[in-house]
């Protein structure tokens, strides 16, 4: 408990509506009991004669009271649980600002779907339980002394007896609670079982279908969903037991009111208006009792989501600017590597390994390999996305770990593999890497310089087009050149693609290198590719081996005139490439 | 995102069945209710029980008030004017009784409240689970262009999500709805039974009450939406910044996402004050529209009673069904919007029920002596119906052979692959199996001829022997052990520790690559089958694991006539033919070495394929 009212003390920053709407509710409530009150004593000062004029001031005070508490019930409503979505709100928005400031790693070993319901699920039941639970609860917590005093001060003995049955029913539900539970967990996997087939099936139609096994299929399919009608059943069972448990005690409690209600009518002990108090707010004390059943079920779940965002805010951000960073004012371009390697946490075999070469100021290298060999991991360590296990990575002589987060990445034009853009205006996604907002002509400039006017000119929209789901969908090759514009367009000192031109066709890749090493004149470029092509131009080549260790490196005629893994990918390249023409 | 997810999530993308009353949809669903009719029957009977127990208790309460209680009151004050003492106890015994009475039907609607919540779901279950089985055995029977259109998520979704929506349908929906109908009619009735002038005043602010919830259920519904469209666009964003943080973090645009986090969580909050604004004005909006309908009954009621011309008895009987009344028009707006959103849900279900299979299932059986010779005769084929991935493609595979169908990728070799096994039709040409149209042909007894492994292959969860012998009942013990020892799959069962009975894990994740493969081998050898289709996996497996694949489909192959998409040297040397796919067409045939001297696409393949180091 004491980690929630951890996050209640968020609540707590909203102060005037929180206290106003906690006000708010013994204020409703006591325009409620009015109500009954009124209406009770109504009921034993009817006099023959008087009657219409003595009824119309009650009805009159009724109605003033009923207003009076649909104003305190609507502020009490309005403000609690509006405060509950700021809280939510801001609590995203915390959520949010860490998962973004937390380094690489993070995310490279985290599952995105667990990620993302921390900052859904989890803040949501944080929120229904100390937000409007905790306004129900008060209700209840006011609602159920008052309406008890009330009626014990009216007749005691009949005020002590009536909650009997209220005090067996709260037992019993906690006896059935437990097993209501076990049941609704059974529902919930066997319905996970359904879905499960069903995607099995789906996923492994050809299969299914090849094999003839349909009939099979059905069969098994039928028997999950027949598993989970029988669970559903059972568990509707204790559904209505349950309902009959909270019931019958709402019953008992009328007769209960009735059978010693009506024993002291006889004894002339209870006036008939009193009587009508018990029934009346037997009426209004019923839901908020169930109310309360209802929040402490979700006690757990809460608590749980509490302890699950404690977890993720806690989460260290290991990557941050050193001590004393270094920044630089201008930045040339140099890289510089030194026995470089790295090992991904969790495992044990080096991903790179002793990769050493330096690429001096506004020299291009092509980075080359096979699958796995590490490629992709490489250029993230220049990034600093990650940390080197051993060895150095040097910017114009100083360690990157050395440098500014912002000197280092200020300084980069990163162009990654999964071509990841945002669904937004294709204009906001050119100009996503730079301060303030591109010019008209400098966004066509770079869109020309990655080789997507004709493309652009053709959106409905213009710079203004939407991509992505809601808007146009581009394909694998535009989305690269897209990605290069966006790189291009904060003028960067150092170019770093990753395997940025494989979806674009042989003619386009041609003069989209060729601008890259126009503009290129004073920037650095790091080339990885799987087709060589791309980097045949390069000054430098480094080819990566499985081992994550450098195979060969130099010039693509040097490379080209050695046996190994890069002449005969290269001639299966230039095979592939005769063929596609055939 | 999956289309069904974007189904509940995109306030644009519900406007499938919106109507609020769809008559044709309710005719159809009323056609999987037939053979449960019975389940209904009784639903009806205890919520008629039910509703006539609760009427009961008010009425008690009268009687003991108006009789036993109100004639004991008079009789001790004529007692007491008169400075005798009154004799209560015929009063009392009949006070009694009452009570007795109350008790027992109490006790009797405590056995009706379990039955109703239990007896409706159990009603919406039985119904749902049957519709569920035969959406299932629909989608099993249509064709693959049917499965391409569709993601998987989606068709999960229909068998899964859509159908529980349709259970809340019958156990919160549609049944209580027309109840609560009925309920109300009856009250109405019954209160001016009781008393006219007071029946009147409820009458008049029934409509009062029924007008609020219906106006609100209208704004909810559409601020939900809203609600729920906001959390879309917030979770997408999310997502999406989790999926690019790499670029995020490199171009350090850390502060502007967040600041565009903020903005979407803005609208969401403003869409979400919306719907509190409406439910915190709706519960008190209905609370002051019950206080006025109370309160009219208490003025008419008090001068009744002043007047002698109602007691107090009958007072509280009104008091207690004018409650009864009141709640189900509390629930009118939200009852309205669950059968709402099983229209749509239905509505989805009956999309894929209404869907027919585009490859029709013929009827003539396959004789026993299959020969296994199959001809493509001036075959085309179009996924799509515009564009041909197969262009007149003729060729045989004679008894016994083996044909090794190369190409590079999107040249229609698996095209091939799913024509043999009739997922499609071609769009021109036939195939013939011993001189017979496949479209003639009994579909699952075609496939069971075929022993397949395919390159996505694929093991279900259940047991080994369970994925072995896929309900063949054919295949004895002692074939299954010749298959697994012919495919040396064996070695991959012996070190299991239970053997055939082990589990296997989810897309069978339990083996390697080249064990599944072995495994898919032994699979199709166990059928014993005339036809062997082989789609070779291309992933690269060790060399001691190659060398046993190699082995197997070897025996695989060994006097059965054979398709195989080949991926492996020496298969395709093995092979009596060799077909060369590119771009669709049949471009060149011959065997290996043939093919080699021709120097034509076949030698740039194999220079790709085969070359070292591949």
């Amino acid at each position: 408990m004491a980690i929630l009212w951890r996050f209640f003390g968020r609540f707590l920053r909203h102060k005037r509506a929180l206290i106003a709407g906690f006000l708010a509710i013994p204020l409703g409530t006591l325009g409620d009991v009015a109500i009954t009150v009124q209406i009770g004593n109504a009921l034993d000062r009817l006099k023959v004669g008087s009657t219409t004029e003595f009824l119309a001031g009650v009805v009159a005070i009724i109605m003033g009271l009923a207003l009076v508490r649909g104003i305190f019930r609507f502020c009490q409503r309005w403000w609690i649980v509006a405060v509950s979505r700021y809280v939510e709100n801001e609590l995203k928005q915390e959520l949010f600002d860490k998962l973004v400031s937390l380094p690489f790693s993070f995310h490279a070993r985290s599952r995105s779907g667990d990620v993302v319901s921390r900052v859904t699920s989890d803040v949501e039941n944080i929120r229904m339980f100390l937000g409007p639970g905790m306004m129900y609860t008060a209700g209840a917590v006011i609602m159920i002394p008052v309406s008890l005093g009330l009626l014990l001060s009216l007749n005691a003995p009949l005020a002590a007896t009536m909650v009997l049955p209220m005090i067996l029913m709260g037992l019993g539900m906690k006896v059935f609670t437990p097993k209501l539970h076990v049941i609704s967990m059974a529902v919930q996997e066997s319905l996970a079982d359904i879905g499960h087939r069903a995607q099995e099936n789906f996923a492994g139609i050809r299969v299914v279908k090849g094999y003839g096994r349909e009939g099979q299929q059905i069969a098994k399919f039928e028997s999950a969903s027949n598993k989970n009608r029988e669970n559903q059943i059972k568990l509707g069972r204790f559904r209505g037991l349950t309902s009959a448990i909270t019931h019958a005690a709402n019953d008992f409690t009328f007769v209960v009111i009735l059978v010693v209600g009506g024993l002291a009518m006889i004894d002339r002990t209870l006036p008939a208006g009193d009587l009508f108090k018990f029934i009346d707010l037997t009426f209004k004390v019923f839901w908020p009792i169930i109310a309360v059943g209802w929040i402490a079920g979700m006690y757990p779940r809460a608590l749980a989501s509490a302890q699950r965002i404690d977890e993720l805010r806690a989460e260290p951000i290991d990557i941050e600017d050193s001590a004393s960073p270094v920044a630089l004012p201008h930045v040339r371009g140099a890289l510089s590597l030194r026995d470089v390697s790295f090992t991904y946490p969790g495992t044990t075999k080096p991903a790179l390994d002793g990769i050493t070469f330096d690429v001096p100021a506004g020299g291009v290298v092509g980075i080359v390999g096979p699958t796995g060999s590490g490629k992709t991991t490489l250029l993230l360590l220049l990034g600093r996305l990650f940390e080197v296990t051993n060895g150095t990575i040097t910017l114009d002589g100083v360690p990157v770990r050395d440098l500014s987060l912002s000197t280092l990445r200020g300084a980069l034009g990163y162009v990654p593999q999964d071509s990841f853009l945002f669904s937004e205006p294709y204009r906001d996604n050119v100009s996503f890497g730079v301060e303030g907002s591109l010019t008209d002509e400098r966004l066509n400039e770079v869109i020309a310089e990655a080789c997507m006017t004709d493309e652009v000119a053709r959106f409905p929209n213009g710079l203004d087009q939407l991509i992505g789901e809601r808007g146009v969908t581009l394909s694998g090759g535009q989305r690269q050149r897209t990605c290069i514009a966006r790189a291009l367009a904060k003028e960067p000192r150092i170019l770093v693609l990753d395997d940025a031109l494989s979806a674009v066709d042989t003619e386009t890749e041609t003069k989209l290198i060729d601008n890259l090493h126009q503009a290129g004149q004073a920037r650095t470029v790091v080339i990885a590719a799987h087709r060589l092509s791309s980097v045949a131009r390069a000054d430098r080549i480094v080819v990566l081996g499985r081992d994550g260790r450098i195979e060969a490196s130099g010039k693509h005629k040097d490379l080209l005139a050695r046996e190994g893994w890069y002449r005969d990918t290269w001639t299966r390249q230039q095979a592939q490439d005769e063929l596609s023409v055939l | 995102m999956s289309a069904a997810q974007k189904n509940a999530d995109d306030p644009f993308d519900d406007y499938v069945a919106t109507k609020s009353w769809d008559s044709s949809l309710l005719r159809r669903l009323l056609r999987f209710v037939r053979p449960h009719a019975g389940l209904f029957v009784k639903s009806f009977v205890v919520l008629s029980v039910l509703f006539a127990l609760d009427l009961v208790g008010p009425w008690l309460w009268k009687r003991a008030i108006d009789g036993p209680v109100s004639a004991a009151v008079a009789a001790r004050a004529t007692a007491d004017a008169t400075g005798t003492v009154a004799d209560i106890a015929p009063f009392m015994s009949q006070f009694w009784m009452w009570m007795g009475v109350y008790v027992g039907v109490v006790l009797f609607s405590i056995w009706f409240r379990y039955l109703e919540v239990a007896q409706l779901n159990r009603t919406g279950q039985v119904v749902i689970s049957d519709l569920r089985t035969k959406l299932f055995a629909h989608i099993q029977s249509l064709d693959l262009s049917f499965f391409d259109k569709r993601p998987t998520g989606s068709l999960v979704t229909r068998v899964t999500s859509d159908v529980e929506n349709l259970n809340e349908m019958f156990t919160s929906g549609i049944i209580v709805l027309l109840f609560d109908l009925v309920k109300v009619v009856a009250l109405l009735a019954i209160l001016f039974t009781l008393d006219a002038q007071l029946a009147a005043v409820v009458l008049a602010g029934t409509p009062v009450l029924i007008g609020i919830s219906i106006a609100f259920r209208g704004g909810a519904r559409n601020a939900h939406r809203a609600v729920r469209a906001r959390l879309s666009r917030l979770n997408g964003y999310l997502q999406e910044v989790l999926q690019g943080i790499r670029v995020v973090q490199v171009f350090r645009r850390e502060r502007q996402v967040s600041q565009r986090f903020a903005d979407h969580l803005a609208g969401y909050l403003k869409a979400n004050l919306r719907t509190i604004f409406l439910f915190a004005l709706f519960f008190p909006a209905i609370d002051l529209a019950v206080t006025l309908i109370q309160s009219s009954t208490l003025w008419i009621g008090g001068i009744g009673i002043a007047q002698g011309e109602l007691t107090y008895g009958e007072f509280v009987q009104f008091w207690f069904y004018v409650a009864m009344l009141v709640s189900p028009i509390r629930e009118l707006g939200e009852r309205y919007n669950v059968l709402q959103s099983a229209f749509a849900s239905s509505e989805r279900i009956f999309q894929v029920l209404d869907t027919r299979s585009a490859v029709a299932d013929g009827d003539r059986r396959l004789d026993r002596s299959l020969a296994g010779h199959v001809r493509f005769e001036n075959v085309s084929f179009s996924y799509d119906g515009t564009v041909e991935v197969l262009t007149d493609v003729s060729f045989e595979i004679k008894p016994g052979h083996t044909i090794a169908v190369v190409g590079a990728t999107g040249g229609g070799k698996s095209t091939i692959v799913n024509l043999l096994l009739r997922f499609y039709d071609p769009t021109r040409g036939r195939i013939t199996l011993d001189g017979v149209d496949l479209r003639e042909l009994d579909l699952a007894e075609l496939r069971r001829n075929f022993g397949l492994v395919l390159q996505e292959d694929f093991l279900f969860a259940g047991t080994i022997h369970e994925n072995l012998v896929m309900d063949r009942l054919e295949i004895t013990d002692e074939a299954l052990e010749e298959a697994l020892e012919a495919s040396r799959a064996d070695e991959v069962i012996a070190r299991l520790p239970a053997g055939l009975a082990s589990p296997v894990a989810e897309r069978g994740a339990t083996f390697s690559t080249g064990e599944r493969q072995l495994l898919a081998i032994a699979r199709a050898l166990a059928g014993s089958p005339k036809i062997v289709i082989l789609d070779e996996a291309t992933a690269s497996v060790d060399s001691g694991t190659e060398a046993k694949i190699e082995a197997a489909t070897r025996q695989l192959l060994l006097g059965k006539s054979a398709l195989v998409v080949a991926h492996r040297l020496s298969t395709v040397r093995r092979a009596d033919q060799i077909l060369v796919m590119h771009k669709g067409r049949l471009r060149e045939r011959g065997t290996h070495d043939e093919l080699i001297a021709q120097s034509g696409i076949y030698a740039r393949l194999h220079e790709m394929q085969f070359a070292p180091s591949a």
